[in-house]
Formats: structure tokens, sequence, C-alpha cells
């Protein structure tokens, strides 16, 4: 059965397609507009014929294994200074004075330090991530309550013990969060450093079929990106419920 | 050990990262250890920065990149606070605009901005559009949620009060959402540069993002590190002034965040 809040939430998103659908089929659009059902014959067209698994497999290494890097070099670091006064003094300026430079400015010294291929686009996407992450990491250790590291201690847990058992339990929502951050910037750069210098991937098929005036495809490759970009934040998602399960408990969250 | 001195060891502990990278930078590029285009000395790089700031090239792809990110947010700010703040009093707006706001906030906005190319052309419009559309998301969102947090016993002992509507939009609603606001804003500033930067360098004859592309297809790599430094100089300007602005709208907030 569909409730009326259901329904409502569906009015805008169904009237948009079906106004677009009905407006091309009367010739309004300019012809750079592709009609939504000339875009689904794209995409079914370029995964029969195997272009949009080469395309997706090639954007999604990029962006999983620089994502990956990213977090594991913010994690690692963050972690270090949130514990430890002196990592986080080596660390702290570097990342204030980084952070607000927008990370793909750096793109064309990575493209010659690595060349067109992936090695440029995974190491551009590694620095990107890193600042959030960093950042969300080294804040969530400090922001640790205090008396529970104290109670750890009194109880007579070692270093090692309270930071497994306390400090990282108590950091992963912010952790996490950090991690959504870091997401959201993988595709942002992902999609540029494509678009400007690549030879494959979903960024290369969208301008490909740019200059063929293939504008259905054109929109295919962006439904592609928009459909792996909104995924993948889902699957990270799942993954924060299944860590935080405890946590999550008797708040907003757990209601339905 | 006098007091200044170590007031100054703290600092330099504090801080010692920065300048000892900028040190090594150099070390490294006079020393002849590293011999490359990709990294020109500080000194080339602070040349070309004064050059290109004496002549003016700079500061006109400056100017174009900062009016355009500040023109997006503006527009996101001015459409998406009342939308936003409309969504969580109104029922129906709320559930007509949830899915796009949402649904579409994890969505990589940058794949449409070819349609945006063909839409608004290749210059400003399309720029600023872009970037309304990318600020407009946590701006959104963020007024949304702080309104429907607001705790509903403050609007019920306004009402026993004998407030009407207005005085408690204007005296309660409004000071309970102004930090959910600014945090929305405080996302979006640097979202609008990115964005800017971004979309210049995919395709643009102005704007500092054209600047670093034009200059590093020509290899002078000391006018792209001059066009970067200028990036991060004017995102710390923008955060500070929006910070300050925090401060004096939300004058109650100041004590809990010197601490």
């Amino acid at each position: 059965m569909i409730d009326r809040a259901t329904l409502e939430k569906s009015i805008l998103p169904l009237a948009a397609v079906i106004a677009w659908e009905l407006a091309g089929r009367a010739g309004w659009l300019p012809i750079y507009l592709s009609r939504p059902s000339a875009i689904a014959a794209a995409l079914v067209e370029a995964a029969t014929s195997g272009e949009l698994l080469r395309a997706l497999a090639a954007s999604l290494l990029r962006a999983y294994v620089g994502f990956a890097l990213g977090a594991g070099f913010g994690v690692l670091a963050g972690l270090g200074a949130g514990m430890t006064a002196a990592v986080r003094h080596f660390f702290d300026p570097l990342v204030s004075f980084l952070y607000p430079v927008p990370k793909i400015a750096f793109l064309s010294v990575f493209l010659l330090l690595f060349g067109l291929g992936n090695g440029s686009q995974i190491g551009i996407i590694t620095v990107a991530v890193f600042f959030p992450v960093y950042i969300a990491a080294r804040h969530a250790v400090l922001s640790v309550n205090p008396l529970f590291v104290w109670s750890g201690r009194n109880m007579g847990a070692g270093r090692a013990t309270v930071f497994r058992r306390v400090v990282l339990p108590a950091a992963m929502p912010q952790l996490f969060s950090g991690l959504r951050i870091g997401l959201a910037h993988t595709f942002v750069i992902l999609f540029a450093a494509e678009l400007i210098g690549a030879r494959n991937g979903l960024g290369y098929m969208l301008v490909e079929g740019e200059e063929a005036l293939r504008f259905d495809i054109m929109f295919a490759a962006i439904t592609s990106f928009a459909v792996i970009g909104f995924a993948s934040d889902r699957v990270l998602m799942a993954v924060r419920r299944k860590v935080l399960r405890g946590q999550i408990i008797g708040t907003q969250e757990e209601m339905p | 050990m006098s007091m200044t001195m170590r007031r100054a060891l703290a600092i330099l502990a504090k801080w010692y990262s920065a300048p000892l990278l900028l040190v090594l930078w150099q070390i490294a590029v006079s020393s002849g250890l590293v011999t490359s285009r990709l990294l020109p000395s500080l000194n080339l790089v602070w040349n070309a920065a004064i050059v290109d700031v004496g002549n003016g090239i700079l500061i006109h792809h400056a100017g174009v990149t900062v009016a355009r990110a500040v023109t997006g947010f503006a527009l996101a700010v001015v459409v998406g606070v009342p939308l936003g703040a409309a969504m969580a009093r109104v029922v129906l707006l709320g559930r007509l605009f949830e899915p796009f706001f949402f649904l579409g906030y994890p969505v990589p906005k940058i794949a449409l901005f070819p349609v945006f190319i063909f839409i608004f052309g290749f210059g400003s419009p399309s720029k600023i559009a872009f970037t309304f559309l990318e600020c407009l998301y946590p701006i959104v969102v963020m007024t949304y949620l702080g309104v429907r947090g607001i705790q509903t016993r403050l609007i019920w002992t306004a009402q026993n009060m004998g407030a009407d509507r207005l005085t408690i939009l204007r005296r309660v609603i409004t000071p309970a959402v102004l930090p959910g606001i600014f945090a929305g804003m405080r996302i979006a500033l640097p979202l609008a540069i990115v964005v800017v930067v971004v979309t210049e360098m995919i395709g643009d004859t102005q704007g500092l993002g054209y600047y670093i592309t034009i200059w590093s297809t020509r290899f002078r790599y000391a006018n792209v590190y001059a066009g970067i430094l200028a990036i991060g100089l004017i995102g710390f300007v923008l955060d500070q002034m929006l910070t300050w602005w925090r401060g004096t709208v939300i004058r109650w907030e100041q004590e809990r965040s010197r601490l």
C-alpha cells in the first residue's frame, strides 16, 4: 500500500522526468538535452557493448584505490596526531595552510609526475581525501571524554588497550563523518581529473559522447557517475551502521 | 629561562613544520638535489607572484574567481535559507523537496556541469549557476535540520508569555537556527571556491583555474604555484570573514567557542 507521504515525496521527481520526456518528444528541447528514454536506451547500448563496464571499472578502480590510500594515511596520521602532541604539531600547521586550497589545482603537477595514466588520478584523489579524514580523526581522538580514558587506566588497562577499547570506539562516529566527506571529494576530483586528462573511464566516455554529438551517451555517462557516487555513499553508510550499531541505539537514527 | 623565551619556544614547537617544509624545499632546489621544472625555488615562485600582481594579471583572474564564488554562494544563501526553513515548517513542502535534497546530497553534481555549459554558455553564468547549485545543498540541509531541531518547549514558553507569531519568529526561532545556518555556510563557502576553480580548469578564459591551467601547459610552474598560493589566500580570507560575521551575529556563543 502506498501511503500519502511516499506519494507526495515522489511527485516532484516523477513529474520532472515525465515533463522532460514529453517536452523532448514534442521537440521543444534543444538537441543537447536528450530525452530520458533515449538516455536509458544509450545506457543499455553501452552496457551490452561492454563499453560502459570498461569505463565503470576504470573509474571505480581510481576512485576506490585513491580513497583507500587517502583514508588510510588520513586515519593513521589523524589518530597519531590525536594521541601524540609531537605528531599533532607536525601536521596541524601544514593542514591548516593546505586545507582551503582546492587539491585539483595540483593536478597539473601530478600529471607531469605520473603521466596521463591511473597514477596521477589516484595520487590527486589520495591527497584530496587525506585532509578531511585527518581533521576528523584528529578532532575525534581529542574530543574523547577524558573520564573514559581515566576510568580505563584506573581499571589497569595499558595504553594500547585504552587506545583499542576506549579511544577508538569513542572516535568512530566522527571518523565516519570524515570518511563520508572524503568520499564526496573523491568523486568530484575523479570527475574533474578524468575530464581534464584521462584516456578511459566515465569522464572520458562523457567527453567522447559530447564530441561525437551523441548527447545520449554523454547523459548515460553522467547518470552512471551519479549512480556510482550515490551507491558508494550508501555502502559507506551501511558499513557505518554495522560498525556503530552499539552507538546508534537510543538516537534519532534508530527510528526507521 | 625567561618567560618570553619559553613562549617563543612553545610557538616554535607548534608551528615549526610549515617553515621547515619551505626551508627543505629551498635547500633541495638550491643545492641541486632536485632539478625539476616541477619544483621551482621559492624565490622564483615569489618573483612570479610579484610580477603578475604588479602587472595586474593575477589580480584580474583572482577577482573573476572571487566574484563568481561569492555571487553563487550569496544566491544560494538568499534562496536556501528561506527554502530550508519553509521545508521544515510546511509538511507538504518538506515532502516535495526532501528527495531532491536528501537523496541528491551524495550525488556528485559536478557530473552535470557539461549540461550547465550547454544551457548557460562558457563564461561566468554557467559557473555562477553551478556554484549556486552546489552551495544550495549544505545550506538548505543545515537550515532544515536547524529549524527541525528547535525544542518545542522554547516556542511553547514564548507563546505562554503572550508572544505573537512574528515575535516568536524574530526572537525565538531565528536565534535558535542561526548556528545551523552558519554551519551550512561554513561548509558551502570553501565548496564555492573549489567548484569555481574546478569549473574554470575544465573550460574558461578567465579566473584562477584558467590561470593555473594555462601556465602548467606552458610548464611555467612558478606561476602555477603562485596561482595555488592565491587560491589558498582567498579561501583563508573568505573563511576568516565568515567567522568574523558569525561572531558579530551570534554574540552569545563567543564565550564557549573561545575555550
